[in-house]
């Protein structure tokens, strides 16, 4: 395997060095130095997330306001590196309790070293699992072996955990209620002409669960995507019925799922770990539901007034509903006086990000609310600059409601004590980036 | 400022100073921008307060590095609000957010005007500046006049007018019309003679601007000047508040003295006086304190003091003075003065009589080479190389020589040079000149580059007297252990040559030199090692008897390196062994190297090159400025040393190498000594030809040594001759003048004329032929370029002395001949080779100006050299469908030319066709229909116009075969014309080339040139 990193630093939104960790020596101290000097000083920050100075490469990312860098001198495996950051994010969050930020990282030097030293051993990642991680990396004291009490806890059994046939899951759980949570979340991907005709469109989704299961359960996971129907189909000599089948692209399993049994029967089954894990992702790029229509017109009268038009269609169940949506319509840098006139939520001008912002809190299906707006723009010395008129952005999330159609089939869990389960199925469809042009 | 009482402003700019990062920086900023823009677009309901407070923000946002690209109409705006506070706002914002160039600022024009007029004060001030900021020809054309009423007021405050004398500063320099020269002169005195400093200043600096424009107009303000000076310089009348740490406002004295310079001279001697003794006064008063910015502020006005003393050319006294100040200051341990003091002494080298009072000093500037900064070292090293005479030099040489071993390597390489060329220059002998190079190789030989040891073995080799010298030296440096390369290079060559003179000393047999060679030979590099075969050819000639033994030896080593992978190690062994197995022919063979040429000393150019990115002030330049090297004339001395120039080398007539001295060498022996005459082209001269430039000797001396018949074909590398020939114009019309036929001793063999017109259609061939000499031509052209080699062959038994060939190109020419030996020997033939480049369409003829001394006679011909139009044709050969739209292109004159020939020689279809194609003009069948008729096309080459394609068409009447038209097209019109002219020549008169060849007896001479442009004087006349 290749090497991933030869240092990792987190860099606050200055350039400062919040943290850092050395993996191999063959890169200097100061090589962050020159990443602040030449990529984050300069205006090319953001837009090449891989760079080359000086013969060492600086992979880097911006995760709130916080830059992990990640320092090569050797050929390393750059989707490794940004896997490896990725899933350390995550683990930090879930030690920090949810947040990844500056503060998270100041409050939490201790951790973040011990994690550090943990995850990556000379370049090479190591276990990122927080389940794992968490029984042996612990924020709580530490008991002393010589302390009266004795311990209730069994001290965990780590070459097992990690060398074991089911490394993902510890023996022995038990819960006095056993329940499943399974959430599909889908976020849509559009960029539509100005004409209507659809540019690029696309969903990315995962299926994310949350398992209290006692023992070592097995659970099998039947959805409507084409390929498992068919082979059910087939299994059952039954003829495939009529309704929607999906076709999902670039499926990726966690590695708790039996891809022999996938490869074999299409079936996806597998022990679950205990706690919250992604399931599987996938991807759809065709016959995508989108859930919302914009139709914007925007017309310059003059150098000094524009007139904006956007009516916004949703398309999904009237009894359905989208929460928390917001349009951006962008706006020339020299525009002076907004008034808006919308049919429902709220319009106002963000000047810092020249977008007229349109917030509808709740909005139903099949309905088309509309914003009009007369925007003066004041007269600038440099005439020449003509407006590029980005396009037009979209927040959204609807519950129940996907934009590839996949649903779940059945979810069986299946145990040696037999007992039973409750299972909670919820769909989610988010905005990806969502673009409109105009 | 009166910012407390803006609320929102402050709030804003504490809110960006909190901000963490540039990103919330900017989103800050938006914000505020946004809010900027809506306020501005509500113009109703802005007071001018609020106005005020927004273009404060914006001037704040700007100032932050953000694009501000509204809001300009409100600033300017503001410069009209009644109120200060507003008013000032509006200037302040306007003049940093504008620039001349913008349109806004027309607006801004009468407003502005209309407060300068105003009576307000504090208006006018504003307004002043504001123009004396941002203003442009606008503004100029439109407030000058006003600006000069208010400076030259009576009643206005000098705080005002000062501010107009600045304000009119800008506008001068904008558009210098507006100040009117002759009016001015006079108020410009009076402004000399204001008694405030403040206004004094600013006056002093449009008096600079204005005299440095035109010094003429303003003589009368130059007593004024010097009042200004005096009273400065006396501390008169000058408040305290003008005075810096004890020195009476040092910026205006400097700028008087700047001004000063402007004028020539001074011509009243009174004020001269008086000047002088304010310079005085300023010399004897600075020193150098303790307090720094007093002693910038001293220092400044002393060395504006020194340039106008220099300027000024001053007395003896007074210049040594400031030596004398100067040495003091290069005696000081601040380093900053240090370098100011050695830099103002190498200035002061320009002037003349300072050089022996600067000697004093040389003590202290070899201190200073010693220097821990090495910009102070530099500079004493130049001070060093620019004061260096013949009564110093070895004394400075000698230090240099010491101090190299100690220097900095990122010096040595310059000090090497530099040393070298003093060494070279004022040498008082020459033993010792030998002895400092050699000393210079032996201890910096990393930094000795190849010309200077090539400027040794020159020197050596001129210099009869030097020789044994020389070879002792060098085998003296044999003996040290281990010695650097370019050594041995050095020692090996002189050795080589001169060895045989030591032959009597001990230790100097030639086999033992040949043994302490040969010992170096495993350690040096492949392009020493021909230079020691060479060597051992030498020493196996000189010894006389032959010794086997060494013979045997040297014999083994050629063999040895005749399989040598190395080409040039290779050929040499295999050359040497063959020639040393010829024994007594040996001798001639390797006969001693001929002396050199004399040129300029390439180490003098070579300083000059690397010093062109160096200091402007550079001695070596300032040497170079006020002297023409001379090369090789060692004691190059300027009358200022006192002593007349002695050329100690005793070499013969040196030859000049300057540029206009070329020239008029080439004028002195053409115009007086040449008698010419015209029509056979030959010339009886004096016997006294003016010597030969001659091409890089470093070239001759890294070829192969001294082996006869190398005549030195090397590339002429003398920029110079080329404009030097063309420069002699007078000198060439002179050459030519007809002279009667009887002076004629020589005749030709053969008609030149016909020779060259067959020569013309033919590459190769006898361009001319007389009792004495053939010179034969072989030519290869390709595109623009030609090549072409002369063979001089002496055709009896007694050798050609003073061979001399000249090219007098022709414009469009580029040609360059490469070395004509001067003497050919009996029954030999030399070549030289002849670049030629075409620049452009032309048919002018290039001519060669041969001369040689046969016996006590001087011959000199005059050759057309067969480098003509259709010798940079290329026949082409066109289909009908390249043809026709390329000619209908083509249309008219100038680029198409038609002509009726009449008088044409008559011949037959197939016979003209022949021609063409002998003239390179291929002719396309079947392209015209009638078939009376001839189409040809060429493609012609020049620089200037590269390959152009070149279209003919000829119809003849089958009745009259006398007469014909002709229609010539191509893309360019000069070609078309001079090709028309061309054809139009060939075919009036029409050369016989079977019988040109064949020669002709001697006394069938041309009767007399069948056309007048044929005529070589006519030629050269025309081509001149």
């Amino acid at each position: 395997m290749p090497v991933a990193a030869s240092a990792i630093y987190f860099l606050n939104l200055r350039g400062d060095v919040l943290i850092n960790r050395l993996y191999r020596d063959d890169v200097g101290g100061n090589m962050v130095d020159a990443f602040r000097v030449h990529i984050m000083q300069t205006k090319e920050l953001g837009t090449c997330p891989v760079r080359q100075i000086g013969g060492c490469s600086f992979f880097y990312m911006r995760v709130s306001n916080v830059y992990i860098v990640i320092v090569v001198s050797s050929n390393a495996n750059v989707a490794c590196a940004f896997k490896f950051v990725v899933e350390a994010v995550s683990l930090f969050k879930s030690y920090f309790g949810g947040a990844f930020d500056e503060d998270a990282i100041r409050n939490n030097f201790v951790l973040i070293y011990e994690l550090l030293d943990e995850i990556m051993d000379f370049g090479y990642p190591q276990n990122l699992s927080p389940e794992i991680l968490k029984l042996y990396i612990t924020q709580e004291g530490v008991r002393s072996p010589f302390s009266s009490k004795a311990s209730d806890k069994p001290v965990p059994n780590a070459t097992l955990q990690v060398t074991g046939a089911v490394g993902w899951r510890r023996e022995g759980l038990v819960y006095k209620k056993n329940e499943v949570f399974l959430d599909i979340v889908e976020s849509v991907n559009l960029l539509m002409s100005s004409k209507g005709s659809v540019l690029r469109c696309d969903v990315t989704g995962k299926v994310l669960m949350k398992c209290f299961l006692s023992g070592m359960p097995d659970l099998k996971l039947g959805l409507n995507d084409k390929i498992g129907l068919e082979k059910e189909s087939q299994l059952k000599s039954r003829p495939t019925k009529s309704g929607k089948t999906i076709e999902l692209d670039d499926v990726t399993f966690h590695q708790c799922v039996n891809l022999t049994r996938f490869n074999s029967e299409k079936t996806v089954s597998f022990v679950p770990p205990d706690g919250e894990f992604e399931l599987m992702k996938y991807r759809i790029t065709e016959g995508v539901n989108l859930p919302f229509r914009v139709l914007p017109t925007i017309k310059e009268l003059g150098r000094t007034r524009m007139e904006v038009n956007v009516k916004v269609k949703s398309v999904f169940g009237a009894k359905m509903f989208a929460l928390g949506v917001v349009v951006k319509i962008p706006v020339p840098k020299q525009t002076a006086k907004t008034s808006f006139q919308v049919t429902s939520g709220r319009a106002k001008y963000n000047p810092s990000i020249d977008c007229l912002v349109w917030k509808i809190k709740k909005f139903p299906g099949q309905t088309e609310p509309t914003l009009s707006a007369e925007i003066e723009l004041i007269s600038t010395m440099t005439e020449k600059k003509s407006w590029t008129r980005p396009p037009i952005q979209m927040e959204f999330q609807v519950p129940m409601f996907t934009a590839s159609g996949l649903r779940v089939r059945f979810l069986k869990v299946w145990e040696k004590s037999g007992y039973n389960t409750v299972e909670w199925v919820r769909y989610i469809t988010k905005a990806g980036s969502y673009e409109i042009r105009c | 400022m009166a910012l407390s009482g803006m609320r929102g402003l402050s709030v804003f700019i504490s809110d960006v100073r909190n901000c963490q990062n540039k990103e919330l920086e900017r989103l800050r900023v938006d914000k505020e921008l946004g809010n900027i823009r809506t306020r501005f677009k509500n113009e109703k309901g802005l007071t001018p307060y609020e106005k005020k407070k927004y273009v404060w923000k914006m001037l704040y946002i700007y100032m932050l590095g953000y694009d501000v690209d509204f809001g300009h109409m409100e600033a300017v705006s503001l410069i009209s609000a009644p109120k200060y506070p507003e008013k000032q706002v509006g200037y302040i914002v306007t003049s940093s957010l504008l620039n001349e160039n913008h349109d806004f600022l027309r607006l801004a024009i009468n407003t502005v005007r209309n407060d300068i007029i105003g009576r307000n004060e504090t208006f006018q001030c504003l307004a002043l500046t504001l123009v004396g900021n941002i203003g442009g020809r606008e503004f100029a054309e439109s407030l000058a006049p006003d600006v000069q009423k208010l400076l030259i007021s009576s009643s206005c405050r000098p705080l005002v007018r000062k501010k107009a004398a600045l304000c009119l500063l800008r506008l001068y320099r904008k558009n210098p019309d507006v100040v009117n020269v002759d009016g001015w002169s006079d108020r410009m005195a009076q402004l000399l003679d204001e008694r405030d400093m403040g206004v004094l200043t600013s006056s002093m600096s449009l008096f600079v601007a204005l005299v440095s424009n035109n010094h003429e107009a303003y003589w009368s303000c130059l007593p004024k000047c010097v009042k200004v000076l005096e009273r400065l310089a006396r501390n008169q009348d000058v408040p305290q508040e003008y005075t810096y740490y004890g020195i009476p406002s040092p910026w205006l004295q400097v700028k008087t003295m700047r001004a000063l310079q402007y004028f020539p001279t001074v011509e009243d001697p009174n004020t001269r006086r008086s000047l002088f003794e304010v310079l005085q006064r300023v010399l004897m008063g600075t020193d150098v304190v303790k307090n720094v910015n007093k002693n910038n502020a001293s220092h400044a006005v002393l060395f504006e003091a020194l340039a106008l003393v220099m300027h000024l050319d001053a007395e003896k006294e007074m210049m040594s003075q400031c030596v004398a100040l100067l040495g003091k200051f290069i005696a000081v341990r601040e380093p900053n003065i240090r370098y100011l003091g050695l830099e103002n002494m190498t200035r002061m080298l320009m002037v003349a009589d300072v050089q022996d009072i600067i000697k004093r000093h040389q003590a202290q500037i070899i201190t200073s080479l010693k220097d821990p900064d090495i910009s102070i070292r530099r500079r004493a090293l130049d001070l060093l190389y620019g004061m260096c005479d013949v009564s110093n030099a070895k004394d400075i040489v000698e230090e240099l020589l010491q101090y190299l071993s100690t220097a900095d390597f990122a010096m040595r390489e310059e000090l090497s040079l530099k040393a070298a060329i003093l060494a070279e220059k004022f040498a008082p002998d020459l033993s010792w000149y030998v002895d400092v190079i050699l000393q210079l190789i032996d201890k910096a030989g990393d930094f000795v580059s190849d010309d200077i040891w090539f400027r040794v073995v020159q020197f050596v080799t001129n210099n009869e007297d030097l020789q044994p010298y020389a070879a002792m030296k060098a085998r003296e440096y044999l003996d040290k252990p281990a010695i650097h390369e370019t050594m041995v290079k050095v020692s090996a060559y002189i050795l080589g040559e001169y060895s045989h003179l030591l032959a009597r000393r001990p230790g100097c047999s030639p086999k033992e030199i040949f043994s302490i060679i040969h010992e170096k030979l495993p350690t040096v590099s492949t392009s020493t090692i021909p230079i020691l075969l060479s060597t051992y050819a030498k020493i196996l000639m000189h010894t006389q008897p032959p010794d086997q033994d060494l013979q045997s030896q040297i014999w083994t080593i050629f063999s040895k390196y005749e399989s040598c992978i190395d080409a040039e190690i290779q050929q040499r062994a295999v050359e040497y062994h063959a020639l040393s197995m010829k024994g007594a022919a040996l001798m001639d063979i390797l006969a001693e190297m001929p002396k050199f040429p004399e040129r300029q000393s390439s180490l003098i150019k070579k300083a000059e090159d690397s010093e062109a990115d160096t200091a402007e002030q550079s001695a070596i330049k300032l040497r170079a400025q006020q002297q023409s090297s001379n090369a090789l004339v060692v004691t190059d001395q300027r009358p200022a040393n006192g002593t007349p120039p002695v050329s100690q080398l005793g070499l013969v007539k040196v030859p000049i190498m300057s540029n206009e001295k070329i020239i008029h060498g080439q004028d002195q022996s053409t115009g007086e000594q040449v008698v010419a005459h015209t029509n056979g082209a030959l010339t009886i001269m004096d016997p006294q030809p003016p010597s030969t430039p001659s091409p890089d000797l470093l070239g001759d001396l890294l070829g192969p040594l001294a082996i006869e018949g190398n005549t030195g074909i090397a590339p002429q590398s003398d920029p110079n001759m080329g404009s030097g020939f063309e420069g002699g114009t007078n000198a060439d019309a002179l050459a030519i003048a007809p002279v009667e036929e009887q002076t004629n001793t020589v005749q030709p063999i053969g008609n030149i004329a016909e020779r060259f017109q067959a020569l013309c259609l033919k590459d190769s061939g006898v361009l001319y032929e007389d009792p004495y000499i053939q010179i034969g031509i072989k030519a290869e052209w390709r595109v623009h370029h030609g090549q072409l080699v002369l063979f001089l062959g002496n055709k009896n038994i007694a050798p050609l002395n003073s061979v001399q060939a000249l090219i007098l190109p022709p414009s469009h020419l580029k040609m360059e001949l490469s070395l004509v030996p001067e003497t050919i020997p009996p029954r030999a033939q030399v070549q030289c080779p002849l670049e030629v480049i075409n620049l452009q369409p032309s048919r002018d003829v290039a001519v060669l100006d041969f001369s040689y001394k046969f016996g006590t006679h001087m011959v000199n011909v005059k050759l057309r050299l067969p480098a003509v139009l259709n010798k940079f044709f290329q026949p082409i050969t066109v289909t009908a469908e390249e043809f026709f739209p390329q000619w209908r292109s083509l249309s008219g004159p100038p680029l198409k030319l038609q002509e009726v020939v009449r008088g044409v020689r008559p011949m037959l279809l197939a016979e003209m066709v022949a021609l063409f194609n002998s003239l390179r003009l291929m002719v396309c069948p079947g392209l015209d229909p009638n078939a009376n008729n001839l189409v040809a096309s060429t493609t012609f080459y020049s620089e200037s116009t590269r390959a152009m394609l070149c279209l003919i068409r000829i119809e003849t009447d089958p009745a009259d075969r006398t007469q014909l038209r002709m229609t010539v097209a191509s893309g360019d019109p000069t070609l078309t014309y001079e090709l028309k002219e061309f054809i139009k020549e060939q075919l009036v008169y029409i050369p016989v080339p079977s019988r040109s060849a064949a020669p002709m007896p001697p006394q069938v001479r041309p009767t007399s040139p069948p056309n007048a442009v044929l005529d070589p004087g006519a030629l050269l006349a025309g081509l001149l």
